[in-house]
C-alpha cells in the first residue's frame, strides 16, 4: 500500500490584512450592517490597532499527514500511523468516515502577539479588546493558509480534504491536545505550548484534523473558489486546476 | 590593570558562600580532566554527539511517543546510537533524557518500546531518577570520553505569557541536575531553549545543586529571535554573565542559517561558543524520513563558524554519525579554538529579554529616574493604591524619551518592598523592553527579583560597608547582574574625591575578589547639594576622574538632581553638572530624561563626544525641533483665541480653528458639536435636553465621555473643580454620563469599543479629579475581588469588567488569571471583600469557577459573586451556585450598585 504520509512541515504565512468587517463582529457588531461610521477617531484607532496586529504578529503553521493503521466505523474514528495520538469520539468518527488518510494542523500568530496583548492588558483594556479580536479573525485566516496546504498535499496525493474539526468541539476534548501538537513537533518548532488545563499558549493558536478523501467532499463540490477562504493561499489554482478535480 | 596593587591597599572584604535567600553562589566546577576543562576555557575543541530522535525515529519510534522511556525498555538499541557516535569520533555523547522531567514522565503513556523489540515495558510512571540512572547508563556503555547530561525545556511557558511559576520550573531542572550528578554525568547540556527566564532557572539549578559544567544552547527563528524575542547577543551576555560554561545555539535552522547567528553570539560570550544546528529540513518518501542536508554540505557551512571562533560543535536534528565524522574530519584540518576575548576594553551591559543595552568605554548612557516614590506624590499614592497605571506610564514614557535602562525603585515604608518591587519590576516588563535597575538596599528584596528576572540586570546599590559589601556583592556575582557602588561607608560620605576613591577601591577589591568583570561595577560618587558646599560639585567631578583613572575598566554613574537642592532654577544647574560629569568621564547619568534640558545636554554631549550617529540623531531630532520652534513662534504671533471658549469645540473643529487660527471666527459657545459626529448613536441628542441650561464645562464633560474623547477631557474637568467639588464632578457628571452610555450599550445603539472608549474617557477625568484633590474627597465605594478562573489564562472580559468598575469607584483588586481558588478566597477574606467577580471563557474550565464559589461559601459567606464569560448563561450561573450572572460589562456595574451602593 502506498504511503500518503509527510514529514512535519513549517509554513510561515504572510498575511497583510484581516477582514475589518470579521473584526468588528467579534468585537459585537452584531447583526448590524457593519458601516459603523459612528465616529472617526474610533475609527482609526480600530483600524491602527488592527494594522499592529497585522504587523506584529508572525503567522505560521505545521501540517502532516498521516497514514491510516486502523481503518475507522461510525463509532471507532480510525487509528493513525506512526502517531501515539488516539481520537475518540462520534463525531470525529463521523468527521473521519471513510478517510484514506488523515492530516493535522497547528498555527499560530506567535509569542510576539501574545507579548502585545499583555502589554495592551496593562495599557489599554480597548486596544486590547480590538487586538484581540484583531487576532481572533487573523488567526483565522493562518488556519485558511495552512488548510490550503493540506488541500494542496492531498491533491498531490490525488485525494480530498474535508473541513477543518478542532478539538475541543462536538465530544472531541481538549485532552488529544499534548499528542497532537507532538506528532506536529509543534511545540519545538512553532513555539505552541499548552496550559495544565490544555489550552494553547499563545492563546491565538489552532489545531485541526482533516480527513483526506478519494471523493471529492460534499462541501467543496458547491463551493466556488471566489468565495474559498483558502483562496489567497491556494497553489493549486496556480497550476490551473482546482482542488475540485 | 594591576588588580594585586588594589587589593593591596584596600583588602577585600570577605564574603559568606551563600546569597541572603540561602542559595549557595560559589562551588567548585568538577572537570573530568583536564581537555573537558581546557574545552571549557576556550582552549581545546570538544566534539559532541548528533540527534537522538531522529535515530529513534529511524528505528520506529511513534510520533508523540516518550523516548525517554527507551533507556528503561530498550537500553541496548540507546547504547547502540551512542556507540555509533562514539565510533564516528563524538568525545561527549548526550544522554537520552532531553524531556524527562517529573510532569512529563506523569503524563506520559508507559508503554513505550520499539517496534519489533523483545523489550516488554509496563510500569507504573518511572522516576526521574530511574530515567537518568538508566539513560547515563546507556551513554556509560557506549564507551565515550565524556557523558553529558541532556536537560531540555520543561513543556510548559513560564509566566507572564504562560501559567508556570519560576520556581516550579527551578523544582523541576534541579531533579533532574541531582539524579544526573549522583549517576555519574561528567557535564550537562541545557538546550532548545526559547525562554531565557527558562533557561535561567534551569541554568541555576544546575549551579546550585551540581558541581558540573554546564552547555546552555537556546534555539532561535529565522528571525534571529527566539519564540519569546531574544537575541543571540542578550543570550550570549546574560548566559555567561550567569556562569554557562559555554554557551550556543541549538535546532530550527540548518547550519547556514545559524552561521550569521553564531556570530553575533560570539562577539558578546566570555565563554566558548557551540553550534548545533538541524541536517536542514526532514522529507518523507514511503514512510522513510530522510534530512535534507548530509554530512559534506554540513561541515562545509560549519568551517566558517569554527574559523570563526566556535570551538564546540556537534548537531541537532537529523545529524548522523555520518556528520559528526566529517566534523572529526574538520577540527582535525583547521583546528578550533575559541576566539580570543576582544581586545581593548569590553563594554557595559545590561539586558533585558528581549533587548541589550551595551556602552563601550567612553560612550554615556542613561538612566531613567522616575520610577522612584521618594518625593514624588502620585508614585506614592500608586504604590499605595496598588494602581500601577500611573508607574507604567512612567515607564512608557521615559522608554519614549531615550532612557537606556529604568530604575525601579518601591521604598516607601507603609508598603511591603519585597512584594511591590517583584510586581513592579513585572508589569514594567509588561510595556517596555527596556532593561531594569533594581534600586533597594533590602538585599533580600534584591535577591528576590533579580534572580528570576529574564535577561541581566542592574543592582542599585551596594556600598563601602562592610555588611552591604557580604550581602549584595555575592547576589551580584550569583546572578550575573551590573552592580552601582555607592561611595559611602561607615563613616559617610567622604567629602573629598581621595576619601570617596577609597571606599570605590575597597568595593572593586571586593568585587574583583569576588570574580565579578570589571565593566559590569558603576562606581556613584555620589552627588551633594552645592547649596550647603559650594566645592561638593568640585569635589564629585574629581572623584569621577580618579575612579576612572585609578580603578581601570570600572565605570560610574551618578544621579545629578540632587547638585542644585535649594537653588533656584535647578535644571540649568543640573544640565551644566552633567555635561561637566560627562567631561571627566561619567559613563551613566541616572536622570528624568522628560526633562529637557537635560536630554539636550546628554543630546549635545554625544555630539562632542564623538558617539553621535549622524544620519538619525542629533541632526534629525534638532532640525525638527528647530521646525517646530519656529513654527511655534509664527503661530504666536497671530491673535491670541479668547481664553476658555476653545475648551466648548470638540476635538476637530479645535483642530481646524488651530489649523485657520486667526482667519476663522470661533463657533458660539454652548453648541454641541458632538451630536453630529457621534454618528448613528446620536448620543448627545437626550443628553442636551437633560443637561439644557447646565453651565458649557459640565455640557462638555458629558459630550466627551458620550463621544469617548479622552484628550480633552483633563483640561475640562481642572475647569469644572475650578468652581465645583470633586464629587460634583463625579456624580452630576461623569456617573450620569456612564449610566447613559451604559444605557445606549443595553439598547444596542452603542458597541462594546464605544463603551470602553467612553469609560476611558472618563477614567482620564477619575485621574485627573485624583491628582488634583486630597484623597480624602475621593471616597471608595467599596472593594471588588476579579480574577480568571484556575485553568483559564483569557483575560479580556475581566479587564474590561475591571475597567468599568473602576470607572463607577470601586476599588477593583484584580488577581488576574488562571487564579489559584484558594488564593482567590484568602484574597477576599484577608481585605474583607464583600463582591467578587469570575470570569471563564471556556467549558473546561467552568468547574473551578464551582470550586471557587464553593471556598467562598465555605470560608467568606459574606461575599457575593458575580459570574460572567463567554461560555456562561443564567444556568451555568446557578449550577456553580453564584449570586448573580452578567452578561456583559455594563451588567456587572449594575450589579455592583445593587451589592455595594
Amino acid at each position: 500500500m502506498a504511503s500518503y504520509a509527510t514529514a512535519p512541515e513549517l509554513g510561515r504565512y504572510a498575511i497583510r490584512s484581516v477582514d475589518r468587517a470579521e473584526v468588528l463582529r467579534y468585537l459585537g457588531y452584531l447583526g448590524h450592517e457593519v458601516a459603523p461610521g459612528f465616529d472617526e477617531e474610533l475609527d482609526a484607532r480600530i483600524d491602527r490597532v488592527i494594522a499592529r496586529c497585522v504587523d506584529v504578529s508572525q503567522p505560521a503553521g505545521m501540517v502532516r499527514v498521516f497514514d491510516i493503521a486502523a481503518a475507522g466505523t461510525a463509532d471507532e474514528p480510525p487509528v493513525l500511523a506512526g502517531t501515539t495520538l488516539r481520537l475518540s469520539g462520534h463525531d470525529i468518527s463521523a468527521h473521519l468516515r471513510g478517510a484514506r488518510a488523515v492530516a493535522l494542523m497547528s498555527v499560530t500568530l506567535g509569542l510576539a502577539n501574545e507579548r502585545e496583548l499583555l502589554r495592551l492588558s496593562l495599557t489599554s483594556p480597548l486596544d486590547q479588546a480590538i487586538f484581540d479580536a484583531a487576532g481572533s479573525a487573523l488567526v483565522e485566516r493562518a488556519a485558511d493558509a495552512a488548510e490550503a496546504r493540506i488541500i494542496a498535499l492531498a491533491a498531490e496525493r490525488g485525494l480530498y480534504a474535508n473541513d477543518r474539526y478542532a478539538p475541543g468541539y462536538g465530544d472531541l476534548g481538549l485532552e488529544v491536545q499534548p499528542a497532537l501538537l507532538e506528532s506536529l513537533n509543534a511545540p519545538k518548532l512553532l513555539g505552541v505550548s499548552l496550559t495544565p488545563s490544555n489550552m494553547l499558549v499563545p492563546t491565538k493558536s489552532e489545531t485541526a484534523i482533516l480527513g483526506l478523501f478519494d471523493e471529492l467532499q460534499e462541501h467543496r463540490e458547491d463551493r466556488l473558489c471566489n468565495v474559498c477562504a483558502c483562496r489567497e493561499f491556494c497553489t493549486i489554482r496556480t497550476q490551473g486546476r482546482t482542488c475540485r478535480g | 590593570m594591576d588588580k594585586t596593587n588594589v587589593s593591596a591597599a584596600a583588602p577585600a572584604v570577605a564574603l559568606p558562600t551563600t546569597t541572603p535567600a540561602g542559595h549557595r553562589w560559589q562551588r567548585e566546577l568538577r572537570f573530568a580532566d583536564e581537555h573537558l576543562a581546557a574545552a571549557f576555557r576556550g582552549e581545546e575543541p570538544l566534539l559532541l554527539d548528533g540527534g537522538m530522535g531522529t535515530q529513534l525515529q529511524a528505528r520506529g519510534l511513534a510520533a508523540g511517543e516518550t523516548p525517554e522511556l527507551l533507556c528503561l525498555s530498550n537500553p541496548a538499541e540507546i547504547t547502540e546510537i551512542h556507540a555509533a557516535y562514539v565510533a564516528a569520533g563524538s568525545e561527549a555523547v548526550t544522554t537520552n533524557t532531553f524531556g524527562a522531567n517529573r510532569i512529563k514522565l506523569a503524563a506520559a503513556p508507559v508503554t513505550a518500546k520499539l517496534p519489533g523489540s523483545e523489550a516488554r515495558f509496563e510500569a507504573a510512571a518511572p522516576s526521574v531518577d530511574q530515567i537518568f540512572a538508566a539513560a547515563i547508563a546507556c551513554a556509560r556503555a557506549a564507551g565515550p570520553r565524556y557523558v553529558a547530561a541532556d536537560i531540555g525545556p520543561t513543556g510548559a511557558l513560564l509566566k507572564p505569557l504562560g501559567t508556570m511559576g519560576f520556581d516550579e520550573a527551578y523544582d523541576l531542572f534541579a531533579e533532574q541536575a541531582l539524579a544526573a550528578e549522583r549517576h555519574g554525568a561528567d557535564l550537562v547540556i541545557i538546550e532548545t531553549m526559547a525562554d531565557l527566564a527558562e533557561m535561567k532557572a534551569a541554568l541555576l539549578a544546575v549551579r546550585e545543586n551540581t558541581s558540573l559544567p554546564v552547555i546552555c544552547t537556546m534555539t532561535f527563528g529565522e528571525d534571529g529571535r527566539t519564540f519569546l524575542g531574544t537575541t543571540p547577543e542578550v543570550a550570549a551576555t546574560a548566559l555567561s554573565a550567569l556562569g554557562a560554561n559555554a554557551v550556543g545555539i541549538n535546532c530550527s535552522l540548518g547550519p547556514a542559517d545559524i552561521a550569521p547567528l553564531v556570530q553575533r553570539m560570539i562577539a558578546w560570550s566570555r565563554v566558548p561558543v557551540v553550534a548545533q544546528a538541524n541536517a536542514g529540513l526532514p522529507q518523507l518518501h514511503d514512510g522513510v524520513t530522510s534530512y535534507s542536508i548530509g554530512p559534506e554540505e554540513y561541515v562545509a557551512a560549519l568551517e566558517g563558524m569554527v574559523a570563526g571562533g566556535v570551538s564546540i560543535i556537534g548537531g541537532c536534528c537529523g545529524t548522523t554519525p555520518g556528520h559528526i565524522a566529517e566534523e572529526r574530519g574538520l577540527i582535525a584540518r583547521v583546528g578550533s579554538a575559541m576566539k580570543a576575548q576582544l581586545p581593548g576594553e569590553l563594554p557595559f551591559t545590561v539586558a533585558s529579554a528581549q533587548r541589550l543595552m551595551s556602552l563601550p568605554m567612553g560612550h554615556v548612557g542613561v538612566i531613567g529616574e522616575r520610577i522612584n516614590p521618594t518625593g514624588k506624590k502620585r508614585l506614592k499614592e500608586a504604590l499605595r493604591s496598588g494602581n500601577l497605571d500611573y508607574v507604567l506610564r512612567e515607564a512608557i514614557s521615559q522608554d519614549e524619551a531615550g532612557a537606556q535602562i529604568l530604575d525601579i525603585n518601591a521604598g516607601l515604608p507603609e508598603i511591603d518592598e519585597r512584594v511591590m518591587l517583584g510586581r513592579l519590576v513585572n508589569e514594567v516588563s509588561g510595556v517596555t523592553t527596556l532593561p531594569l535597575q533594581v534600586d533597594s538596599a533590602d538585599a533580600d528584596a534584591v535577591e528576590a527579583v533579580v534572580r528570576p528576572y529574564a535577561g541581566k540586570p542592574m543592582i542599585n546599590s551596594v556600598n563601602g560597608k562592610r555588611e552591604s559589601l557580604e550581602a549584595i556583592v555575592p547576589i551580584a556575582k550569583h546572578y550575573g547582574c551590573a552592580l552601582v557602588g555607592l561611595c559611602i561607608d561607615e563613616g559617610g560620605i567622604p567629602e573629598t574625591a581621595e576619601g570617596r576613591l577609597a571606599v570605590a577601591r575597597r568595593i572593586v577589591a571586593t568585587t574583583d575578589a569576588a570574580g565579578i568583570p570589571r565593566e559590569d561595577v558603576a562606581i556613584d560618587c555620589l552627588t551633594m547639594a552645592v547649596s550647603t558646599n559650594q566645592l561638593a560639585g568640585r569635589a564629585i567631578l574629581d572623584a569621577i576622574r580618579l575612579v576612572k583613572a585609578e580603578l581601570p575598566g570600572v565605570r560610574t554613574v551618578l544621579g545629578v538632581s540632587n547638585i542644585s537642592f535649594g537653588l533656584p532654577y535647578r535644571p540649568l544647574l543640573n544640565a551644566t553638572f552633567l555635561t561637566a560629569a560627562f567631561s571627566v568621564g561619567l559613563d551613566l547619568a541616572i536622570i528624568n530624561p522628560l526633562d529637557e534640558r537635560l536630554a539636550d545636554a546628554v543630546a549635545a554631549w554625544r555630539v562632542f563626544n564623538g558617539e553621535d550617529d549622524h544620519e538619525n540623531s542629533y541632526v534629525q531630532v534638532y532640525a525638527e525641533r528647530a521646525a517646530r520652534e519656529k513654527e511655534a513662534a509664527k503661530a504666536a504671533a497671530a491673535p491670541a483665541v479668547p481664553d476658555g471658549v476653545w475648551l466648548h469645540f470638540s476635538d476637530d473643529s479645535w483642530r481646524q480653528f488651530g489649523q485657520a487660527a486667526g482667519t476663522t471666527a470661533p463657533p458660539e459657545a454652548g453648541a454641541a458639536p458632538f451630536a453630529a459626529e457621534a454618528g448613528a448613536a446620536a448620543p448627545a441628542a437626550s443628553a442636551a435636553d437633560a443637561l439644557s441650561g447646565a453651565e458649557p464645562a459640565v455640557r462638555e464633560l458629558h459630550d466627551l465621555v458620550l463621544a469617548g474623547r479622552s484628550g480633552p477631557v483633563p483640561e475640562v474637568v481642572r475647569t469644572l473643580l475650578a468652581t465645583h467639588d470633586a464629587m460634583f464632578v463625579i456624580d452630576e457628571v461623569l456617573i450620569p454620563a456612564l449610566d447613559e452610555v451604559g444605557g445606549k450599550f443595553e439598547a444596542g445603539t452603542f458597541f462594546l469599543p464605544q463603551l470602553m472608549a467612553s469609560a476611558e474617557a472618563a477614567k482620564a477625568g477619575f485621574e485627573e479629579i485624583r491628582a488634583s484633590s486630597d484623597n480624602a474627597d475621593v471616597a471608595s465605594k467599596g472593594k471588588i475581588a476579579l480574577a480568571t478562573v484556575k485553568g483559564d489564562i483569557h483575560d479580556i472580559g475581566k479587564n474590561i469588567v475591571r475597567m468599568l468598575l473602576e470607572n463607577y469607584g470601586y476599588e477593583v483588586v484584580d488577581l488576574g488569571r488562571d487564579v489559584d481558588p484558594q488564593a482567590f478566597v484568602d484574597t477576599v477574606v484577608e481585605q474583607n471583600i464583600r463582591l467578587a467577580g469570575l470570569s471563564a471563557l471556556m467549558t473546561t474550565t467552568v468547574p473551578a469557577m464551582g470550586e471557587t464559589i464553593k471556598l467562598l461559601r465555605e470560608q467568606a459567606p459574606w461575599c457575593k459573586v458575580i459570574v460572567g464569560g463567554a461560555v456562561l448563561n443564567p444556568e451555568y450561573a446557578e449550577m456553580v451556585g453564584a449570586d448573580f450572572y452578567a452578561k456583559d460589562a455594563n451588567e456587572s456595574a449594575r450589579i455592583a450598585g445593587e451589592v455595594l451602593g
